[in-house]
């Protein structure tokens, strides 16, 4: 199908879907089954912690959703298929979403060489492919069908380069990033804004994930001898290289990229991450409304457990969802056009959530400004360490 | 210059946790001469033990040693009582197959128990630092130390002066002649896991706590790092393990130094490649050491193969080539095609492993030069999709097989470390070579599959278009297998020195044979780089190696209906499992070590 046939097919079956979508909602009210929600993540596998933090995150929204009653009254579900976050494994299930007809969305998957490689069978399947953890630039470019809420590392960055450089004064960094899609695109975005704002970056060092022994590499930082340590890393490493770097003497300013704000952040690093600057999209003593409902009600489920980044990923990913299958009804073109028409959707990560149809994002996250004090995270008082 | 000491003091400290997993495999190669793939998770086992008693029971650091030490060696022993000693007689391979199932059981325990979330694991030592350079070291690095460093010496004196040790030696020498100068051998092997997962368990405490961090996913890498220790310092020998780990530490260390932090792991593999080539049998190994025995060859099962009449084949690729036609769903053809991608990938591997006995670890590689040659034919030079997959292949034949040259001389478990080895260094380049591989970001919006100028983008094509070209290529192998050439290659598994004596070049015909399973394992990753569009130095990763050895294991080594046999069930059965979600490994883990435990041949048997 070329794309003249296809915008004019979307303007055509605009009108059609209005009528059609009050038709389904009012026979879906009927239905007792619920609206199923498909999602490819990893529940085993060296992922296994991320789909497990996923699942706590949907619950918790499901929950919601269900009280102020459901999708125009009708249930939601999902069912979670395991990828492992292997591409193999993600296009059969991409393709098991595809042709189950009771599907009307998907969500995920983890990593990008899973998720991409589904991408092209959700694209000709007409099957919505949210992946609300896909910061890789191309994700959204593999076609009308794939939205994503992952805040792009465009955004964010330049705002943790901001923090280090304008606010604490760092001028010049070292850069230790995770060697993925994620940490190399993110510590492109940052390099490039840190620079603009005038620091040098003496050195950058990639590690792979895996990696568990930092003591080397920091020495490399040291005799760099920056003033300030970068860390685009997420919870588990960044915490390991605060340890070591702690270890080996390095007392530098360290700041950190949103993802390892984390309760385990703190649990696994100890001591050594006092004083660690991050942004972060929200945390628990934010004032915002939709951040005190999500602690509250993640704690009261989960027994007074901290939630965190990936927690809310998949919380609000949820909750987009129930806000497009309000408007868009279940049938699967139709939720694919809801994505351009949702407004402000209440979200812990953006406050409001409104997609950039050009982009398939959101954009504009929110940022807080935060510094680990007497073993919390704490919002900085703009006083140096 | 000061740094090379803190980068020296480093590589020994990182060496010291290497050496608390390697002592304990070489502990085991000694004497069952077997690579056990699951002390990497005897090691998670131990780690998560010493969470619950320092964190839950607060036990004081000596008793937590204690308790680890013994909870790990009662799990050390069920597996030698239940998961390997049934398997005494069977294949020199079934072993090892059982290793990594019980590893997938083990992890998934762990796992489903403590959940994936990683944990803190409190050092229960004073955290004092003392100034080295201008570097520190804690009492734990220390403890470190002292505890891979004692263990290798207790272990020494155990062997040499000890009689349970004298029979460890005599069973490792030589188990036949042991047993008939009445060495219990079960005894003996019995003492020797329960060592070995003793101190695995304590050295994934120490580990833990040495980085505050405990997580399911560790165990791989520990084994891993382990394995390439152990076979550095000589396989089988106890200081060799120690000094090898050192070794593997500081050769880590310094490559960071020079060349920076992403290329870290490939200096350790290339590290192991370049011992292996220079001294097969490690660093260390005595000049009496016996060979290494060839892993198949002339261990492999007795059994007949299976016949399957060739009517029956014919009606079976019939029934597969008509499906589409039925209204099958397209997860069901998803299925089919992973099975059929695998399926090339498996008669890649079968002909290697099964037909001329070089066990490969490293097979993914394969899958992963044919995939980025296909991808940048198709995406930089404009090459039809059709002649970038064939150009896939052809440079996996050449590639793969001027990269798997340097093992051609070595035997036995060597080959199949060494062809891990270069599985990783492969996807390391791949990440590291950013110029032409674009690194870590990958290659997107590769072209979908077409063929002569018609896309090929439903599944039913796709499937048709995958079904043909292993058909084809099975073909193709069946012809060969039959041919002179094919008896030659077995001629070569079954005894090289007598193919030697009559004449064979042994590295001639391993060439021909990685050149033919080159090509099949790289017209499989170009096929798969246009199914996904996308791919990055992670879509090809171990795991699919192991799964293909597991898969021609499975089969019947050498039995091509086989490869394709196993490969539908082996992608198949975690599907149909998939309702299963977090426990589904855990039944692939129990249904592979059932089949390893009571058809170790294989489905239809070795041909």
């Amino acid at each position: 199908m070329s794309n003249i046939d296809r915008r004019s097919l979307v303007k055509g079956s605009l009108a059609a879907m209005m009528a059609g979508a009050a038709f389904s909602r009012a026979a879906f009210a009927q239905s007792s089954e619920p609206i199923l929600l498909g999602v490819s993540g990893p529940l085993t596998g060296p992922n296994a912690q991320y789909g497990a933090q996923w699942k706590q995150g949907f619950d918790l929204a499901l929950d919601e959703i269900m009280a102020a009653g459901g999708i125009n009254g009708r249930k939601l579900a999902y069912q979670f298929e395991d990828s492992q976050s292997d591409p193999r494994q993600s296009v059969a299930i991409a393709q098991k979403f595809v042709s189950d007809a009771r599907i009307v969305m998907e969500l995920g998957d983890f990593s990008s060489p899973a998720s991409m490689a589904a991408s092209p069978i959700y694209q000709r399947g007409g099957l919505v492919q949210f992946g609300f953890t896909n910061s890789h630039p191309d994700f959204t470019k593999g076609g009308d069908f794939m939205w994503s809420t992952s805040v792009s590392q465009a955004d964010e960055q330049p705002l943790l380069a901001s923090y280090a450089v304008r606010r604490l004064g760092l001028k010049k960094l070292a850069v230790l990033h995770l060697n993925t899609d994620w940490g190399r695109t993110s510590r492109d975005h940052f390099v490039k804004a840190a620079k603009e704002y005038g620091a040098e970056i003496a050195v950058t060092e990639g590690y792979i994930a895996e990696e568990r022994d930092f003591r080397s590499t920091l020495v490399r930082v040291r005799d760099a001898n920056p003033d300030g340590l970068i860390l685009i890393s997420y919870y588990s490493d960044g915490a390991l290289i605060a340890r070591q770097a702690r270890q080996v003497g390095l007392k530098q300013t360290i700041c950190a990229a949103s993802s390892v704000y984390s309760p385990k952040f703190l649990e696994l690093g100890g001591e050594a991450v006092e004083d660690v600057h991050l942004g972060t999209r929200y945390f628990p003593q934010d004032p915002r409304p939709e951040v005190k409902k999500f602690i509250t009600g993640f704690k009261a489920k989960y027994g007074g457990q901290e939630p965190d980044a990936f927690n809310a990923y998949s919380y609000d990913a949820m909750n987009m969802a129930a806000a497009v299958l309000k408007i868009g009804g279940t049938d699967r073109r139709a939720i694919r056009d809801a994505f351009a028409k949702v407004k402000d959707v209440s979200s812990v990560i953006f406050g409001s959530a409104t997609f950039d149809v050009e982009s398939r994002r959101v954009k504009g996250a929110m940022n807080a400004e935060l510094v680990v004090r007497k073993g919390q995270f704490a919002l900085w008082d703009g006083k140096p360490t | 210059m000061a740094s090379w000491l803190d980068y020296t003091i480093n590589g020994l400290i990182v060496g010291n946790v290497y050496a608390l997993v390697a002592v304990g495999l070489a502990l085991i190669f000694g004497v069952s001469r077997l690579i056990n793939f699951a002390q990497g998770s005897i090691y998670l086992v131990g780690a998560y033990i010493g969470w619950v008693a320092v964190v839950q029971l607060h036990t004081p650091l000596l008793l937590t040693i204690i308790v680890v030490a013994v909870a790990a060696a009662i799990v050390g022993l069920i597996i030698e009582r239940f998961g390997l000693r049934p398997l005494q007689n069977s294949v020199r391979i079934a072993p090892l197959l059982a290793t990594i199932g019980i590893s997938f059981v083990l992890d998934q325990l762990v796992m489903l128990t403590f959940s994936p979330n990683p944990r803190a694991l409190p050092s229960q030592l004073p955290d004092v630092r003392f100034q080295v350079g201008n570097g520190t070291i804690g009492p734990l690095d220390l403890l470190i130390a002292s505890v891979g460093i004692a263990s290798a010496l207790l272990l020494f004196v155990f062997l040499r002066y000890t009689k349970l040790g004298w029979a460890v030696r005599a069973t490792a020498q030589d188990r036949d002649a042991a047993m008939q100068m009445g060495v219990d051998v079960n005894r003996v092997n019995q003492a020797v896991f329960g060592i070995a997962a003793a101190l695995g368990g304590v050295s994934g405490m120490l580990v833990g706590m040495y980085y505050n961090q405990i997580d399911t996913a560790m165990s791989l890498q520990a084994t891993l790092k382990g394995v390439v220790a152990e076979v550095v310092g000589g396989a089988g020998n106890v200081p060799g393990a120690v000094v090898g780990s050192l070794l593997l530490g500081l050769v880590e260390s310094y490559g960071v130094a020079v060349f920076g932090t992403s290329y870290r792991n490939l200096f350790a593999f290339l590290l192991l490649v370049v011992v292996l080539v220079l001294r097969p049998n490690g660093l260390f190994a005595s000049a009496r050491q016996a060979p290494p025995e060839p892993l198949t060859g002339t261990f492999i099962a007795p059994s007949r193969p299976v016949r399957i009449p060739r009517w029956a084949l014919l009606v079976a690729v019939g029934g597969f080539a008509i499906l589409p036609l039925f209204p099958v769903s397209f997860y069901v053809l998803q299925t089919l095609i992973n099975a059929w991608l695998l399926g090339m990938l498996a008669l890649s591997l079968t002909l290697v492993a099964g037909t001329v006995g070089q066990v490969s670890l490293g097979h993914a590689a394969l899958l992963a030069i044919g995939a980025y040659t296909a991808a940048l034919l198709s995406l930089a030079f404009s090459v039809p999709v059709g002649l970038a997959i064939i150009g896939g292949g052809l440079m996996s034949a050449a590639l793969g097989t001027l990269l798997i040259s340097p093992s051609f001389r070595l035997r036995g478990h060597y080959v199949s470390i060494a062809t891990l080895a270069i599985g990783e260094i492969v996807s390391l380049v791949i990440l590291n070579w950013e110029s032409v591989t674009r690194g870590p970001i990958g290659i997107s919006g590769i072209p979908p599959l077409s063929l002569f100028g018609y896309d090929l983008i439903s599944p039913a094509s796709v499937y048709w278009f995958s079904l043909a070209v292993m058909v084809v290529l099975a073909l193709l192998q069946g012809r060969l297998l039959a041919s002179h050439l094919g008896r030659s290659f077995r001629a070569i598994r079954d005894d090289d020195i007598a193919g030697r004596a009559y004449g064979l070049s042994l590295n001639r015909y391993k060439s021909l044979a990685f050149i033919f399973g080159g090509f099949a394992a790289g017209v499989s990753g170009g096929i798969a780089a246009h199914l996904y569009s996308y791919i990055n130095h992670e879509t090809f990763n171990t795991q699919q190696s192991i799964l293909a050895l597991t898969v021609v294991i499975l089969g019947g080594l050498g039995n091509v209906v086989g490869a394709i046999l196993g490969s539908v069930a082996l992608v198949g059965l975690p599907e149909v499992f998939r309702i299963a979600a977090e426990y589904r490994i855990l039944i692939y883990g129990i249904v592979l070590l059932l089949l390893v435990r009571f058809r170790p041949q294989g489905l239809l048997g070795t041909i």
